[in-house]
Parts: structure tokens; sequence; C-alpha cells
């Protein structure tokens, strides 16, 4: 079933002035529930608008989003409720961060709910766990963290509300390699324990291609290519062209297989090349897949 | 509010070819000044209508679409309504047009407030178009520094001053699409600002505003780092790029708001009626 589906949304900026600008236009898409999805694009194809219009914050100019098969825009739906089940976490989060304690940020979410006091410290100690941030640090302002960690508590901050749809915007940008392998762990994790649907948008192949199933791509506000990681990275010449590109791993075999080594084409992350070029060189070359 | 915020027009710059746009900086700080005291000088039908003809004519010189200066009315709404309104009920006069207790109203009044509103609509109209709309901001603070450079003979540093406001202009859209922002996440987490009674609304401003101060503090900082590492230290012995020179279109413009200062003076003296 789809979770949330976009029927023909299109969004204008400063309408009817001279600084009008199209940011996305005539978007069609249906989110599976309980997947894990993509969005790439070049910067300014629309990526950052389309997911606030995801979730409420952005009215598309014309269109309707449907959340759970309902009209988000329906008169009678609160769109505050559906900010809360579609968690939405911006670019460089951090920056949002304002409580006197990290413990006090990560309640705001759910203090806006209305919850009461217990749920909301169970809230901010599961969403705290999901993300790696430990119970010293609860109670240290989030002004004395470090950028890692200030990222990883505003990351927290949307969980503690257990959205159904959890959409995060570039939440790796900007981080060490450790720092990134342990925002996407605690997200993958959050979707296993709460079997969310999931959207990332994304610059790094790398991480499209290692944590989602589908991926949406966008070019000049419209859908270049929406399918599953294989179907998408078959096209890496128009990828290309488009300004994207496909994962290194998967640019290195394919140099490879056109020097007659063939490997398996859906090869798309070091985990799984490493798997398959190994027992070739054990093997001793010949044909690999 | 984030329309609102959209709806300020101060230090707002519409890149253009006009004479206007082509005019020394510090000319037109001392036009716009001449034309401020001019509008003041303004009494009677006739040298209204002057002002009129004359800043719509400005305007038009000018190349910005009349929209754009009728939003920046917008923001002035409330002032000129309340001077209206105080004027109407405040001035006296002979003739009384309206009586309802003690409520009067007598036709000075009326007449002051028209001309109240007029002389507001033209202060902001002319001074927009000759200095915010038609003047980039960088050119507008070099032009105030040369002006008060003699001021550096008493000790006043006019460098910095002017430094301080290049980088206050420059900072003004970046902080108004920082609070677009961080509005935005904080309406993700479920933040209300248009419900509640003003307490309520008040504290929903907390979590706009300590980021927002946050984050300038550490642009401030950022900036000062990088200005030091391009070796900025200060106003001694710096020079510009393109230096201000008097052309003769400055003059001519002094000339022409000169000429309605005059021209002013002059239907001041003439009465109608």
């Amino acid at each position: 079933m789809a979770k949330i589906e976009l029927c023909g949304v299109s969004y204008v900026y400063s309408s009817k002035t001279p600084f009008e600008k199209k940011a996305v236009n005539n978007i069609d898409v249906a989110i599976e529930e309980g997947s894990i999805t993509g969005i790439i694009g070049h910067t300014g194809s629309g990526k950052s608008t389309l997911v606030q219009i995801l979730n409420g914050l952005l009215e598309p100019t014309s269109g309707k989003v449907l959340f759970n098969g309902a009209d988000m825009h329906a008169k009678k739906t609160k769109l505050s409720d559906i900010r809360f089940k579609v968690g939405l976490v911006f670019q460089y989060p951090e920056y949002q961060l304002f409580e006197e304690t990290v413990e006090s940020d990560i309640a705001y979410g759910p203090k806006n709910m209305g919850l009461d006091k217990a749920e909301i410290e169970k809230r901010v100690h599961d969403a705290a766990k999901f993300c790696g941030i430990e119970e010293a640090i609860l109670k240290k302002s989030p002004f004395e963290l470090s950028g890692g960690q200030q990222r990883r508590v505003a990351i927290a901050g949307v969980m503690a509300m257990t959205p159904e749809v959890l959409i995060l915007d570039e939440p790796a940008a900007g981080l060490d390699p450790q720092g990134r392998s342990d925002i996407f762990g605690g997200i993958c994790e959050y979707r296993r324990k709460t079997g969310a649907t999931v959207i990332i948008v994304s610059h790094s192949m790398e991480d499209i291609a290692r944590y989602c199933e589908n991926v949406l791509v966008m070019s000049k506000g419209e859908v270049f290519d929406y399918g599953s990681c294989d179907k998408i990275f078959e096209r890496s010449d128009e990828l290309e062209a488009i300004g994207l590109d496909i994962p290194q791993i998967a640019r290195l075999l394919r140099r490879v297989g056109e020097m007659g080594v063939s490997f398996d084409k859906n090869i798309y992350t070091v985990g799984e090349a490493y798997r398959s070029i190994i027992p070739f060189i054990k093997g001793g070359g010949g044909s690999a897949s | 509010m984030a329309v609102l915020l959209r709806d300020i027009t101060l230090g707002q710059f519409f890149p253009g070819n006009s004479l206007l746009h082509k005019t020394d900086p510090r000319y037109k700080i001392i036009i716009a000044m001449v034309y401020i005291v001019s509008l003041f000088l303004a009494k009677g039908v006739l040298s209204y209508a002057l002002v009129l003809v004359f800043t719509f004519a400005m305007i038009i010189f000018s190349g910005i679409p009349l929209r754009i200066v009728v939003r920046g009315f917008k923001a002035l709404m409330f002032i000129i309504a309340f001077t209206a309104i105080l004027n109407i009920f405040w001035t006296k006069g002979e003739n009384l047009i309206f009586e309802y207790k003690f409520i009067k109203i007598y036709a000075e009044g009326v007449t002051y407030a028209v001309f109240m509103i007029l002389r507001l609509l033209c202060l902001l109209t002319g001074s927009s178009v000759l200095i915010s709309y038609t003047t980039s901001p960088i050119a507008l603070t070099y032009g105030i520094e040369k002006l008060l450079a003699p001021l550096n003979l008493i000790k006043v540093p006019v460098h910095e001053f002017s430094m301080m406001m290049t980088i206050a202009l420059r900072f003004i859209p970046t902080l108004i699409e920082e609070t677009d922002k961080i509005m935005s996440a904080q309406k993700a987490r479920g933040a209300d600002f248009t419900s509640g009674g003003i307490i309520k609304r008040a504290k929903a401003l907390i979590p706009i505003l300590i980021p927002l101060f946050v984050s300038a503090f550490r642009r401030a900082d950022e900036l000062a780092v990088a200005m030091e590492c391009r070796c900025y230290n200060g106003g001694k012995g710096r020079s510009k790029m393109t230096k201000l020179k008097t052309k003769p279109l400055d003059i001519i413009m002094l000339l022409v708001f000169s000429a309605f200062t005059a021209g002013i003076i002059l239907l001041n003296g003439i009465t109608l009626f």
C-alpha cells in the first residue's frame, strides 16, 4: 500500500512576482509503506522542496498529496497531526537546537504532541538509544557537544515523535565516515524497530546504494526516474548527463568489465564487490559471474 | 510571519540602468536630504501637487515597478493610519464638519491628515527610490563613508562604522533566510506560532530566537576570522578599486532637486483661493 502519494504536484515559489520560480513540476510518485527510498538530484533539482511537501510544510500550488490514502490538505485534516506522523529532519538540523539540555531538546517534539510525562521520558530515551546518545550526554547542554553529536541529538528530536514516515534531508552531510555510518545505522535501527517508512535525500550514491531499496531521481524539478537501485544505476550515462553519478565501486567494476573480466552488473556496494572479487582472485582468474 | 519577513524592503536593491542608478551615491544621499527637507517645506495644494508629480516622475525614471514601491507601503500602513487618525480628531480649526458628543472633526483636521498621509508616503517612496532601490548596499556605504570622512579629523572611526553597516546590510537577507529555515524545522517538530494568547506566542518564539542568535554569533565569528585571513586590519591605508568621481550627471541631478525645492517655496507663496 502506498504510504504517501503525490498526484500531479507542482510548487511555485514567489508566485506572481518577478522572482517566480518553479521548484517542482507535475510530480507523480507513490512511496510504499515500510520501504526505504533515496532521493537524489543535482543541487536545485527540487529535492528539498519535495520533502517539505511530503510532510505538509509546503502546500503544493497544484496537485494532491495523499497520506495513508487521505488528502493531506483537506479541510478536516489537522496539519500538525500530519507533521507528527511524517517526521522531517532538515539539512544541518544541529542549527535548530535551543534547549538547555539535550534531554529537553529531544523532548520538544513529543511535548508539542501533548503526551504525558512518563511517555515523553520513555520516547526521549528510546530515541537517544537509536542515535547512539549516551545517558551522560542527556544532561549536558547541546551547545557543548561536537558537531556530529549535535546532529545525532537533532535527529533523535524527530525520532522521539515516533513518526510513521521518517524523512531525512542530507542526514550525513559534512560528517566523517564513522559519523556517517553511525547515523545511517541509527536510522536503520529505528526502521527495523518501528517498521517506519524512511526517505533519505543524499548526494552520496554510495550511501543510497548501501541503504536504500528504491531511488527517486529528480532533475530540474521533475521526476527523472523512480525505481529499484538496480534499475536506476543501470542508466549511468543518463545520470551523468543530469549531473549525477553511480557509486564508485560500480564504476570501477564496469571499467574492469570493459577490459574483459565481467562481474555481476548489479553490484553497488563495496561489501558486495568484495564478496565477488575475492573468489575471483582466489579462483585464479577466468569468468567471475 | 514568514510572508511579513519577505515584505521588508530595507536594503533591497533592484539592479538597473536608469539615471538614478548611475548617480554618484554621495550625491544621492545629499539629494535625498534635499528632497526630504523640501517635503517638509511644502504647504498648500499647489506645492503638494508638485511633490506628487515630482515623486511620480522619480519612480518612472528609476525604472522600479510601481507594484514594488506600493508593496513597501504595507510595512508602514499602521503608522500612516495612526497619524491620520490622530490628526483628524485632534486638530482644532474653524470649520466644524462633524460633531458627536465629545468627538469634533474640523475641515482643517481632514486636510491636515490628507497632507500628512501624502507627506509620509512621499517620504517613504522618495527615500527608498533614491537610496535603497537604486543604490547597491556597497555603493551606499561607500558614499556614507566618503561624506562622513571629515569626521575622521575629530577621531570618529568612520571607516569602521561604514564597514559595520555594510556587514549588517549584507546579512539581512541571510538572516531572513535562516529564520525561515529554523521556523520550518521547528514547525516540523510541531511548533505552533499562530495560536494561543500573547504569552504562549512569545514563548513559541524561543525555539526560533535561540538558534538564530547562536548562528548569528557563529557567523560573526567566522566572518571575523575570514577577514583577518585576508589581512583586514581596519581602514588605515586601505584603498578602493573604483574611486568615486563627480560626473556632470551628478551636478545636473543636484540642480534638478534644488530647482524642486525652489519650486516648492515659490508655490507656497501662491494661494489658490
